[in-house]
């Protein structure tokens, strides 16, 4: 969570000229402050213990509260139901090629629940959705840092191919044509997210884990 | 703005509601004692009496009020709902507008983690915007109120949560509304009006959010004017020989209940020439657009059941039966 914070920060400015083509500008600072608000929370909280990791309470449940209650627009909450699913499936210490696979996949049922988007709508399941279809098809002997790679390349794919969909869900929709080109700002959010969860993979706070890395292969 | 009037809200009918600011939600001080299913229902602010006003017994159990035509925060809406929970669920009652839809969808995912089961009616009664090019679907305007009271008296008698969804989904595929305007609201930030209308001219079909119509024309006589939305609405219900209606004559912010009463007249003439009967006409303010210069026409098909339940008896700030 915390390189997806660095990440984030060290992106914001592209993210919110992103948005400002196709949507109203302030996915970027929403973003930023949402993961904000959560390094601060993960710090409140301390260090977790392996056994509590995977708990109510534990470190993604807490991020997934600070998004579903203090982030606003609607990409925001959408994150904090993707990191509940993820909390929810995360059952040990070891976010494992299953646990990410349910997480992942809940996540997108949830947010496709709610937001009702289909794959090509462009809007951040165009990434989420790739993602869960390589891990569907990932074996689980791989580990999850394989896993992790193999799902976040497919959403920078899906990203891609976003630039050249014409919105039909969310703000963007309303810029019809002149969005062509632009890539979802939701869905560079979901390949942010999985390309910095690739270098940690478990349910640990990073300052625990990239201390002591738990290969769960 | 609307901090101050939801607190001014507050004060005024504290013996008919509970304001909980921190968690910015209302909540009836004394719901009826029959009523097992939780309804919450809430959106933008700018539309008064709606919703606040239809909270209390026989109504609303809770309202979660947005800021200025903007819808309300999840949280909002999962705080409000967990508060008036009884344990047999909960109904949320959502205008379909994309904002209101994803953050009452959001805050039923949370329920449902937290085990409190969690139904939604979905309000899209404006002809105006039906359109199959459109994957948004028709907005909810007007049908809000009487969804809002009939459903309440059926919840009061003891229903369960699948059974009121089922008879608010199909309380509202019986709903059809329709709205016009001489003049849009004045933006409350810079006191402007929200859109330019030339004298004389007519908006044909707008929302409750100071968008435009999707046409504009000069405008009718007013025998003319209801008599086509009146044909518009009747068209889309198609009501059976022998089905009666209940009508909603609303003003949207800015029209006197003179001008009101003159719409309600045509109405009835029409109806009456050629037409369901005419059960019960509700006329006021109801669902504003702030002092949009305008009315809407809602129309229901009623049975003799949906009659009986808006007569019952409610006792909220705004209802006026």
């Amino acid at each position: 969570m915390r390189r997806f914070a660095a990440s984030v920060r060290a992106t914001e400015a592209e993210l919110t000229a992103l948005d400002q083509r196709v949507g109203d500008g302030d996915f970027g600072t929403n973003l930023r402050s949402g993961l904000d608000a959560s390094v601060r929370a993960l710090d409140r909280a301390g260090p977790v213990s392996p056994a509590a990791a995977g708990r109510a309470g534990g470190p993604l449940r807490t991020v997934a509260t600070v998004f579903l209650d203090g982030v606003g627009g609607t990409s925001g909450p959408l994150f904090g139901l993707l990191l509940t699913e993820l909390a929810l499936a995360a059952v040990g210490p070891v976010l494992d090629v299953a646990a990410l696979r349910a997480g992942l996949t809940g996540g997108l049922a949830a947010v496709q629940r709610v937001g009702e988007a289909r794959p090509g709508d462009k809007t951040l399941v165009d990434a989420l959705y790739p993602a869960c279809e390589a891990l569907r098809v990932c074996p689980e002997q791989v580990g999850s840092r394989v896993a992790l790679a193999h799902a976040s390349r497919a959403a920078w794919e899906g990203v891609r191919l976003t630039a050249r969909l014409r919105a039909r869900r969310g703000r963007a929709s309303y810029v019809g044509e002149r969005g062509r080109g632009v890539p979802d700002p939701g869905a560079v959010g979901v390949g942010l997210l999985l390309s910095s969860a690739g270098g940690v993979v478990t349910g640990l706070p990073p300052s625990v884990t990239d201390a002591a890395p738990r290969r769960p292969d | 703005m609307v901090p101050d009037a939801l607190a001014g809200f507050a004060r005024v009918h504290a013996d008919l509601v509970v304001h909980d600011e921190a968690a910015g939600f209302f909540r009836a001080r004394h719901p009826a004692p029959g009523r097992r299913v939780a309804i919450v229902s809430g959106g933008g602010s700018g539309h008064e009496p709606l919703h606040l006003g239809f909270l209390g017994a026989g109504m609303l159990d809770a309202v979660c009020p947005g800021q200025l035509m903007a819808s309300p925060h999840n949280r909002q809406v999962f705080d409000a709902s967990r508060a008036v929970s009884r344990g047999a669920g909960v109904l949320h009652l959502v205008k379909n507008y994309t904002g209101d839809r994803i953050n009452f969808g959001i805050a039923a995912e949370r329920l449902a983690h937290e085990g409190i089961d969690c139904a939604r009616v979905l309000i899209d009664d404006d002809l105006a915007s039906d359109s199959s090019e459109s994957a948004t679907g028709r907005r909810g305007t007007g049908a809000a109120v009487l969804v809002e009271k009939v459903l309440g008296a059926a919840a009061d008698t003891g229903l369960g949560l699948r059974e009121l969804a089922d008879i608010g989904t199909e309380l509202v595929s019986r709903c059809r509304s329709l709205a016009v305007a001489s003049a849009a609201h004045r933006t409350p930030a810079t006191g402007r009006s929200a859109f330019d209308l030339a004298e004389g001219d007519l908006e044909w079909g707008v929302g409750i959010h100071g968008e435009r119509a999707r046409r504009t024309e000069s405008r009718p006589a007013l025998d003319e004017l209801v008599t086509r939305m009146t044909e518009e609405l009747l068209a889309a219900l198609d009501p059976a020989a022998g089905d009666s209606v209940i009508a909603l004559v609303n003003g949207l912010g800015g029209v006197t209940r003179l001008e009101l009463y003159g719409v309600a007249r045509q109405l009835a003439a029409r109806l009456d020439r050629c037409g369901p009967v005419l059960e019960r006409v509700l006329v006021g303010d109801f669902v504003t657009a702030l002092d949009m210069r305008g009315f809407s026409l809602t129309l229901m098909r009623a049975d003799p059941e949906t009659v009986k339940w808006f007569d019952a008896p409610a006792h909220t700030p705004s209802w006026p039966r």
